[in-house]
């Protein structure tokens, strides 16, 4: 109910009713103890609505109160009307129901993730300053972002953060958070404020103390919102900060799930790299985008000189883009495909209710006619069928509001881990709106299906009805037409639905077959990194890696341990550009890029890679510069040519000494199952900061994960495990959207043919009622049941034909809404659009054929008897 | 003014507590004074109600770090409406006793 109080009352009221609620219950809790007063204090939560509402209803003149209470008579009748048919008013409130709930779910996310603006003020002005190396976009180096502060005539402010996992440890235990380190400019920038205490200010980026700023729901977790929070200290990282501020509550995307913000102290850089830092800058209100891009290259081309020494890719330079394009990336298409899913569900659900709806408008033919005989107007006719669409609608509306918030849930709940900025998604009063109007929508298309044979009954003649006994006299051709019409409507929406539905089945079973490239079901990996405090040099890392390795190749069960700064199947640890000696880049070209995995010579053995050339890495792999590369490199660079030997410079520094090849290994994932191979290079791991550590073991990779903590724990209680899965897990996390996707849509697939089939029975079944009379003459006459038989299923299978070749047409023009959506099959699968048509027209056949099996088996002598 | 008989109890209310208030006195009071369950909602709606028709005004106060509460006080318009109401009644119940025992005999 929250939502719903959110809505109806004022901000600034709302926490003050919070604030004075909290109060009786403290109160009420200590008379009545803590039960009760929860209790207590959950009614008084879901009354406040109704109290509100009952207030506003209060306030309506006399007039519309009397308004109200015709149309309150007018439903209630409708509603007991419909009571009488459950089954048919329940089909149409839940489909319905689900139609415009999940419609309005998927409306919700998608406003919130790309329409609406990033939460911070004029934030349709702040950009991401990246470097431009088609097709790759880096972030900036710490001398790119020194070289833009000095310069940046297109912008009015400029500031930079750098991403990071920090341990916090106090009192022995050991937390892992993400953290920021950020420019004193950066607040300024994001036109922030302090909820406590201060932010940083570009004075703050010169020196002094330590110090970090706290996010308010860190603040409230760590600190239990404790307001004398200023000026203590937290070991972030071996280090002691002094906590300066809280910032103000923010659920932008820069914030979301960041503990705190320290202030950035980066040393000078002695080379270009590396490139960790994200620059974001404001445009200046009378500067173009264009134009501002045209001074970064401006800005870049003056720096680039300087540093050639260790950076010579002279195409690169710098570009700019917004920063909610940044942050949203290319989620749109998953999320435009699922609304494109749900709002054909909802379509296919409406339709079936116009069906649903006519069949009982015929059926109460005669009741219609015998009432407007009797007097009773057109008028008085619409109003009651308005009314009805008024029930079914407010039902189903219901019915959408539950399942529009169950669908928030969900993809807020299961779609964190690759759709941004779920955090902002609200069910907010625009929303509800939305939902209103669909509704209102829906209702009209039901109403105005309902109309058509209701106006039929009344220009019909007493006698003729009264006559007609077998059958209705007001199933004009109109009326039929319309109901054939949908039928073909609804399996020409089913089919792109179930076509998409199994684009992405056969996708996702795909990428389960994809290789790895490693022997996954019998490691164990896990994150760890060292505090920068505690182990401030290479010799203290070098040491403690060293002393991890010895410990853990001596724990029960593990049969080899290494680190690497890279995990299959999606973590690779960083791309990087080199020189190859033997193919040097031609002027104005980029240098080759691929992915370097930072690995200790026991990890190839560890994850079961093999060698297929020369030899592995080494002890002294590191002093002479030794890399092994895998197959798709050598594919790619040297194809059918020796590669052991081959020399290059790292990072294009060309100063440094030549690296060389020692050896080639199989072709392992490290940029995602759905990314082409473009080659890895394996280097000398010794004293990286980070790392993940790699166990293998014959037996349960999981049983290792306890021995594994309680090695850290003895090896340095500051460290925390991260990110601690089996290979096998790893592999399915890579396979969470998808996964999710897959199911969404499958999940829509289904109810999208569940409701076309359900709609073609019921034309079908309400044919053969409508005809019985005409079935048992012809079979009283010498017709054959195999021939009725065939008659009603060949009538079906003509409707729902035309209905999937446009379904098949709809598919192949919205092929390109998917292209992105899918691995390993083409949108146009030819397969696939051959065989859901046909899946389809055999489904469309078994829901003929229980009619038309009925129709078989009339009996033709009790029906002629009856008429 | 026209005052329902719950914002009446909300005013009296009121007047006992004092010159400025906030909902949860009012709310513990009108338990006190009626020995019955009152919800804080309809306290506060029912002082909402009672700023329109001016018979109280209020103000918002938000301590950094401390609780949020929107204050009440009775205007002079309140404070008459309650007299006058008061007078109304006493009108009514004139005689009452008198009337009460010649029904009884």
């Amino acid at each position: 109910m929250s939502w719903l109080f959110s809505l109806i009352v004022r901000d600034a009221d709302r926490r003050a009713i919070e604030s004075d609620l909290a109060e009786l219950f403290e109160l009420k809790r200590r008379t009545d103890g803590d039960r009760a007063a929860r209790r207590w204090l959950r009614r008084q939560r879901v009354l406040y609505p109704l109290h509100v509402i009952g207030d506003r209803l209060r306030a309506i003149p006399a007039f519309g109160r009397r308004l109200m209470s015709h149309l309150w008579r007018d439903l209630v009748y409708s509603a007991r009307s419909l009571i009488r048919t459950p089954a048919l008013t329940a089909t149409i409130v839940l489909t319905v129901g689900v139609g415009l709930g999940a419609t309005t779910g998927m409306l919700a996310v998608i406003r919130a993730v790309l329409i609406n603006p990033l939460p911070y003020a004029d934030a349709e002005s702040i950009f991401w300053i990246y470097t431009d190396n088609a097709p790759y976009r880096f972030r900036f180096s710490v001398v790119d972002y020194r070289a833009f502060e000095q310069d940046h005539p297109a912008f009015s402010d400029i500031a930079a953060y750098q991403s990071s996992r920090v341990t916090v440890s106090e009192g022995g235990e050991a937390d892992r958070v993400t953290a920021k380190s950020v420019t004193g400019s950066y607040f300024p920038l994001m036109r922030q404020r302090p909820l406590l205490g201060r932010l940083f200010e570009p004075k703050d980026d010169t020196g002094g103390d330590r110090i970090a700023v706290l996010t308010a729901p860190y603040w409230r977790r760590r600190f239990g919102g404790d307001p004398n929070v200023l000026g203590r200290t937290m070991t972030i990282d071996g280090g002691r900060y002094t906590i300066v501020g809280v910032l103000e509550p923010a659920d932008g995307p820069l914030e979301n799930g960041v503990a705190f913000f320290t202030a950035a102290r980066w040393p000078e850089p002695k080379r270009k790299g590396p490139f960790f830092t994200m620059a974001i800058a404001r445009l200046r209100p009378d500067v173009s985008e264009t134009a501002a891009l045209t001074t970064l290259k401006a800005t870049n081309a003056r720096l680039f000189p300087i540093w050639r020494s260790s950076y010579q890719d002279e195409k690169a330079t710098w570009g700019l883009q917004d920063l909610k394009s940044r942050v949203v990336g290319d989620v749109g298409s998953t999320l435009v495909a699922a609304l494109a899913a749900v709002a054909c569900v909802l379509l296919i659900a409406c339709a079936n209710a116009v069906n649903l709806l006519i069949a009982r408008a015929l059926n109460r033919g005669r009741d219609l006619a015998i009432r407007g005989a009797l007097g009773a107007s057109r008028g008085r006719l619409i109003q009651h069928l308005l009314a009805e669409s008024g029930v079914l609608t407010i039902g189903a509306t219901l019915v959408g509001l539950a399942v529009a918030a169950g669908t928030v849930v969900l993809v807020t709940t299961y779609g964190t881990t690759f759709i941004p900025r779920l955090s902002e998604v609200r069910m907010s009063g625009a929303v509800l709106a939305w939902l209103g109007g669909l509704a209102i929508v829906s209702g009209l298309i039901i109403f105005a299906g309902g109309l058509v044979p209701a106006l039929n009954s009344t220009r019909l003649r007493m006698d003729h009805v009264l006559r007609s006994s077998g059958r209705s006299t007001t199933d004009g051709p109109g009326a039929r037409r319309l109901r054939h019409a949908l039928v073909a409507a609804e399996f020409a929406l089913a089919t792109p639905l179930i076509v998409a539905a199994v684009l992405v089945l056969l996708s996702l079973q795909r990428l389960n077959h994809v290789e790895v490239g490693i022997d996954t079901a019998r490691i164990l990996t896990a994150g760890v990194s060292l505090p920068g405090g505690l182990y401030p040099d290479e010799d203290s890392r070098r040491e403690f890696w060293q002393r991890t390795l010895t410990r853990l190749e001596t724990l029960p069960g593990v049969e080899r341990a290494a680190l690497a700064d890279s995990r299959p199947p999606d973590d690779a640890g960083q791309s990087n550009n080199f020189e190859l000696e033997d193919r040097p880049t031609p002027p104005g070209q980029n240098q080759p890029i691929c992915i370097w995995v930072g690995a200790s010579p026991g990890f190839f053995k560890a994850v079961g890679l093999r060698l297929e050339r020369g030899r592995l890495l080494d002890a002294q792999s590191l002093q002479n510069d030794e890399v092994v590369v895998d197959r798709a490199w050598v594919q790619r660079f040297f194809p059918g040519e020796e590669v052991v030997g081959r020399r290059m410079h790292q990072g294009g520094c060309t100063t440094c000494p030549w690296t060389t090849v020692v050896g080639v290994v199989g072709t392992v994932k490290f940029a995602g199952l759905d990314t082409p191979d473009r080659g890895t290079i394996y280097y000398p791991f010794v004293d990286l900061p980070a790392t993940y550590v790699v166990l293998r073991t014959p037996g349960d990779p999981a049983s290792l994960v306890s021995p594994l903590r309680q090695a850290m724990r003895e090896l340095d209680p500051n460290l925390a495990l991260t990110d601690i899965a089996t290979g096998d897990e790893g592999v399915s996390d890579s396979l969470v959207a998808p996964r999710y996707l897959t199911v969404l849509i499958g999940m829509f697939g289904a109810a999208a043919l569940i409701l076309s089939v359900v709609g073609v029975y019921g034309v079908m079944a309400y044919f053969v009622q409508q005809r019985t009379r005409d079935i048992g003459i012809r079979l009283a006459l010498g017709g054959e049941p195999a021939a009725m038989r065939r008659m009603v299923v060949k009538q079906g299978l003509r409707l729902v034909l035309g209905g999937i070749v446009v379904g098949v047409a709809a598919a192949f023009l919205t092929a390109r809404l998917l292209t992105t959506l899918l691995f390993g099959v083409s949108a146009t699968d030819p397969w696939t659009m051959t065989l859901v048509p046909i899946a389809l027209m055999a489904v469309a056949m078994i829901a003929c054929l229980v009619p038309a099996r009925r129709a078989a088996s009339l009996d033709p002598a009790s029906i002629l008897r009856e008429s | 003014m026209a005052l329902q008989h719950f914002e009446l109890h909300v005013l009296l209310a009121m007047l006992r507590h004092g010159s400025e208030t906030y909902s949860v006195p009012l709310v513990l009071e009108l338990e006190k004074r009626t020995a019955r369950p009152v919800a804080q909602a309809a306290v506060f709606i029912a002082l909402g109600r009672l700023e329109k028709k001016g018979l109280v005004v209020s103000r918002l106060d938000e301590p950094k770090g401390g609780r949020t509460r929107r204050y009440f006080k009775l205007t002079r318009q309140g404070l008459a409406a309650v007299k006058a109401h008061r007078e109304e009644h006493s009108r009514l119940w004139r005689g009452f006793s008198r009337l009460a025992k010649s029904i009884k005999a």
